[in-house]
């Protein structure tokens, strides 16, 4: 498995080359990173836009650039990647793209976290449970409520969460729920019971959008997984043998049942990490996807370049690490 | 039944340490336990710690940094200007306006009192160091600053200081009428800096690579230090800062424990965030109707106030396009478009009372207003007018087609950036050049300083900021040599009446040329101004002394000195 490891490992490494070039190439040509100076009123003087041009390497050639992106040779000692750094922004001289980055993923990971431990404990249980229960009235509702979560926008689904938790706090006469913020600056000065209560009131409303949405996916995977297996002839089997349904079901079928779901979490992960955007944004935690979306609104060409590879490299991972859970979890699968 | 109350009795104790532990967690814009404290929204994030920068200077950086810099003055919400005399020991004086006899010079004096927030005396210095960091590179004294406007600066030729006092001299032959504005809340810093601290750093600012260090520091160091009411205590560029009472502030006391600023980049959270009593105001940069109108439903309880804000739509014409060359097809366009529809189609739900600008340079509540476009029928919809003026020239309308000599007129590209106020009016302004013949397609753009460099457009609708310092607009605007002439205008009257707004002795004298400038541009039907985009303010009505200002980039926190809690 070490040996498909590496070998996997090392494949990714032309591939994730080829993305840069082409996201480098469609960032390039998708605008101007000094747009906004240009427009700005007064116009500033032409030497402040030479210094900016100078700055940001937009005085270089594109080949050029990507090269220094890439190498940092003939740079300025802010930009090359082999060297670990990210290159300048047009955010400010002194916006340190690896540094943020960086701590956004962490702000994402604590958000995300949560939710996917919630979703996928969610989503096994009601799948399994829609599955043993097959069109009974309790397996139409989860089968309801999963639509349901699926087809609203997250957008809206998190400012209705948002106005429950402003009313739960109404009903309540404290604020239980806060509905913007990470709470990292609430949480200095705490005791532990104040940190947990802290963590509870501020991750609560979008851990719950987070986790909804994933689980709904999740569950529906889940179900028909454990429907496929428990009409399989190992269980028709196991139960002919007089097995007990619980034990049946526990380690025989949800065993075999979890394989194809797990290697969807796997990847579905690293989506989330990169696709928590909107639910980043209505609660306002300073995660990657806020660092997304500033890097488009200020034309950061070098942020956006980092964030993409970021994001690359978690589809990548993700996805190894879902080829070699299969090897882990399904006994009939060994890597040469 | 015994199972259903152990489930109830675990859920009510769940509820209760959930709300105990909650409850420890504290919340913002409460004044519970005798502390006055007010959570402010600031609209995105501040990208630096000053608003000197082209990259990191922004209305948000200037507001968040509110209560911290000093400055000589400022703009009031009701159009009148002030000297802030707390930070002055008087009023600034023009020494010398006589060109002829010498160059334009002016001095200020700063209060015995002023200090900075660890006691250091604020001094002529702080002004020149100001004003240093604010020049353009080529001006040699600062190598790597790349301050956001250098206009103002750059006519500075030298700032001599004797103590308290800055002598300011301009360039040979150079006129400033707005020269107040050099160190008041509206320069490119949002006030003034400390110069002492550059030399605590070991920075000697009279060498230009090292005051570009301290201009790096500045931009990348959270504030410890304030000439205003309040100082940062906490903070980042991420979240928010903290700010409590400087306690060397030389003039009234503040009235607040601590003003926390969160930094919350959408506006769709606001209502929630202020119900839940999360923030307690905020003064928003852009117009939205859905917020406004849940403010209006929700009553009690808030202030909200709109008014006419200081971004302002229009429409330009690409006087390159082999068509929209000739002068009365231009001037049919701008007859045809119905302005007040446009605004109505925007702005009207909410804000009934909005206004169409009839001056390109200065609102209607400004002393030197004069109506240039109503009479001219441009933006009145007038499609008979528009006609007429079309058939005049020869132009002809054959099965709803506009022609010039058998050949159809256009079609031209509408521009604009995806906005839904630029939406409603592109197919407003659609519709009503299709009433003259005109067929128009939509294209949308995201790169909107790229489209107006390149001018690749025929007609576009964008818009301007306004400010309270008006002399160098006309000249920005339509001068034959400015890089924001987009369209291409070039009339010598224009240039000349602009050039003179720009270097007039007095605002007076620079406002009679900016009007003459208008004058000479409306008959070129060259720009068409629609409206001034509204601006709203919120605030909880617990707070007292809160009030926006659409004179300043600073809005609501321009006197923050002055919040207090109502009684």
């Amino acid at each position: 498995m070490l040996v498909y490891t590496v070998r996997r490992v090392l494949s990714s490494i032309p591939i994730l080359i080829l993305a840069s070039v082409l996201t480098f190439v469609l960032i390039d040509v998708s605008g101007d990173p000094l747009s906004d100076l240009r427009m700005q009123q007064p116009p500033p003087d032409p030497s402040v836009i030479q210094l900016a041009e100078e700055r940001l390497y937009l005085d270089r050639s594109m080949p050029e650039r990507y090269w220094l992106w890439m190498t940092g040779i003939g740079g300025h000692g802010d930009i090359g990647l082999l060297q670990g750094k990210f290159g300048p922004s047009t955010q400010s001289t002194t916006y340190d793209i690896g540094e943020n980055l960086m701590m956004r993923l962490g702000t994402t990971l604590r958000l995300v976290g949560a939710a996917m431990v919630f979703a996928f404990g969610l989503a096994v249980i009601a799948g399994v449970v829609s599955a043993m229960r097959q069109y009974s009235k309790l397996d139409y509702s989860l089968t309801f409520i999963g639509f349901l979560a699926l087809a609203m926008p997250v957008f809206w689904f998190a400012g209705i969460i948002q106005q429950a938790g402003v009313g739960f706090n109404e009903l309540a006469g404290s604020m239980v729920f806060a509905t913007i913020g990470d709470g990292q600056f609430q949480a200095q000065g705490l005791d532990f019971w104040g940190q947990i209560g802290n963590t509870f009131k501020y991750m609560t409303l979008p851990t719950i959008v987070l986790m909804l949405t994933s689980f709904a996916s999740w569950s529906r995977y889940q179900r028909t997984s454990m429907l496929e297996v428990l009409n399989s002839d190992y269980v028709r089997l196991a139960r002919a043998k007089g097995l007990p349904n619980r034990v049946v079901i526990r380690r025989h079928a949800l065993r075999t049942a979890l394989i194809p779901l797990t290697t969807v979490v796997a990847v579905g992960v690293a989506g989330v990490i990169d696709g928590a955007i909107l639910t980043e944004r209505v609660f306002q935690w300073r995660g990657l996807g806020e660092f997304f979306i500033t890097a488009v609104e200020k034309n950061d060409s070098y942020a956006l370049m980092a964030w993409l590879l970021l994001s690359g490299t978690m589809v990548i991972v993700a996805n190894l690490i879902a080829d070699l859970l299969y090897g882990v979890l399904d006994p009939r699968i060994r890597y040469e | 039944m015994h199972k259903r109350r152990k489930a109830l009795a675990l859920a009510a104790a769940g509820t209760s340490a959930v709300l105990a532990l909650t409850a420890c967690g504290g919340g913002g814009g409460s004044d519970e336990g005798g502390t006055k404290e007010v959570t402010w929204v600031i609209n995105s994030l501040p990208s630096t710690w000053a608003a000197i920068s082209s990259a990191g200077g922004s209305v948000y950086t200037v507001q968040m940094l509110s209560g911290v810099l000093p400055y000589t003055g400022q703009w009031q919400p009701d159009g009148t200007y002030e000297y802030d005399l707390t930070v002055l020991a008087e009023e600034p004086k023009v020494i010398n306006d006589d060109l002829d006899a010498g160059p334009f010079q002016y001095s200020i004096t700063l209060a015995e009192d002023a200090v900075w927030s660890d006691g250091t005396p604020m001094t002529g210095d702080d002004l020149r160091v100001t004003w240093m960091m604010g020049a353009s590179p080529d001006e040699g004294y600062c190598t790597t600053c790349d301050p956001r406007s250098t206009t103002t600066a750059d006519m500075i030729e030298k700032i001599e200081v004797d103590g308290k006092t800055a002598t300011v001299t301009l360039k040979e032959g150079l006129a400033d009428p707005e020269w107040m504005g050099m160190f008041d809340a509206h320069n490119v810093a949002g006030g003034f800096y400390p110069a002492h601290l550059a030399e605590e750093n070991g920075w000697d600012i009279d060498d230009p690579d090292q005051l570009g260090e301290y201009y790096t520091w500045l931009h990348d160091t959270r504030p410890e230090f304030s000439g205003g009411p309040y100082m940062i205590v906490d903070g980042d560029l991420e979240n928010q800062v903290v700010k409590e009472p400087n306690p060397e502030w030389f003039g009234e006391e503040p009235k607040l424990d601590r003003i926390i600023m969160t930094y919350n980049t959408d506006e769709g959270t606001f209502i929630n965030a202020f119900q839940n009593g999360e923030i307690d105001g905020a003064n928003p940069a852009q117009y939205s109707e859905d917020i406004v109108t849940q403010l209006q439903d929700m009553g009690e309880g808030v202030t909200l106030t709109i008014a006419e804000g200081n971004i302002w739509e229009h429409v330009d014409i690409n006087l390159g396009n082999e068509f929209l060359k000739d002068k009365e097809l231009r001037t049919a366009i701008f007859t045809a478009i119905n302005r007040d529809q446009i605004a109505e189609r925007n702005f009207g739900a909410t804000y009934p009372e909005y206004e169409l600008k009839n001056n390109h340079i200065f609102g209607s509540d400004s002393q030197y207003f004069e109506d240039h476009i109503t009479e001219s029928g441009q933006g009145s919809g007038d499609v008979e007018a528009a006609t007429e003026i079309l058939e005049e020239a020869g132009y002809e309308i054959e099965d709803g087609t506009l022609t010039l000599d058998g050949e159809q007129v256009g079609p031209f590209r509408l521009r604009s950036t995806d906005t839904v106020v630029r939406n409603n009016s592109l197919q407003l302004i659609q519709a009503q050049l299709n009433e003259i013949g005109i067929e128009t397609t939509i294209e949308l753009t995201d790169d909107l300083g790229t489209m107006l460099a390149e001018r690749d457009y025929d007609i576009v609708q964008f818009g301007w900021s306004g400010t309270p310092y008006f002399a160098t607009s006309a000249a920005q605007f339509w001068d034959s040599e400015s890089e924001s002439n987009f369209g291409g205008l070039a009339n010598d009257d224009v240039d000349e009446a602009a050039e003179g707004s720009a270097t007039a002795l007095t605002l007076d004298e620079a406002a009679v040329k900016a009007n003459e400038a208008v004058a000479a541009v409306v008959p070129e039907a060259y720009v068409l101004p629609i409206m001034a985009e509204p601006n709203y303010f919120f605030v909880n009505d617990r707070l007292a002394n809160v009030q926006d200002n659409l004179q300043s980039s600073y809005r609501a926190t321009y006197n923050i000195g002055e919040w207090d809690i109502a009684q």
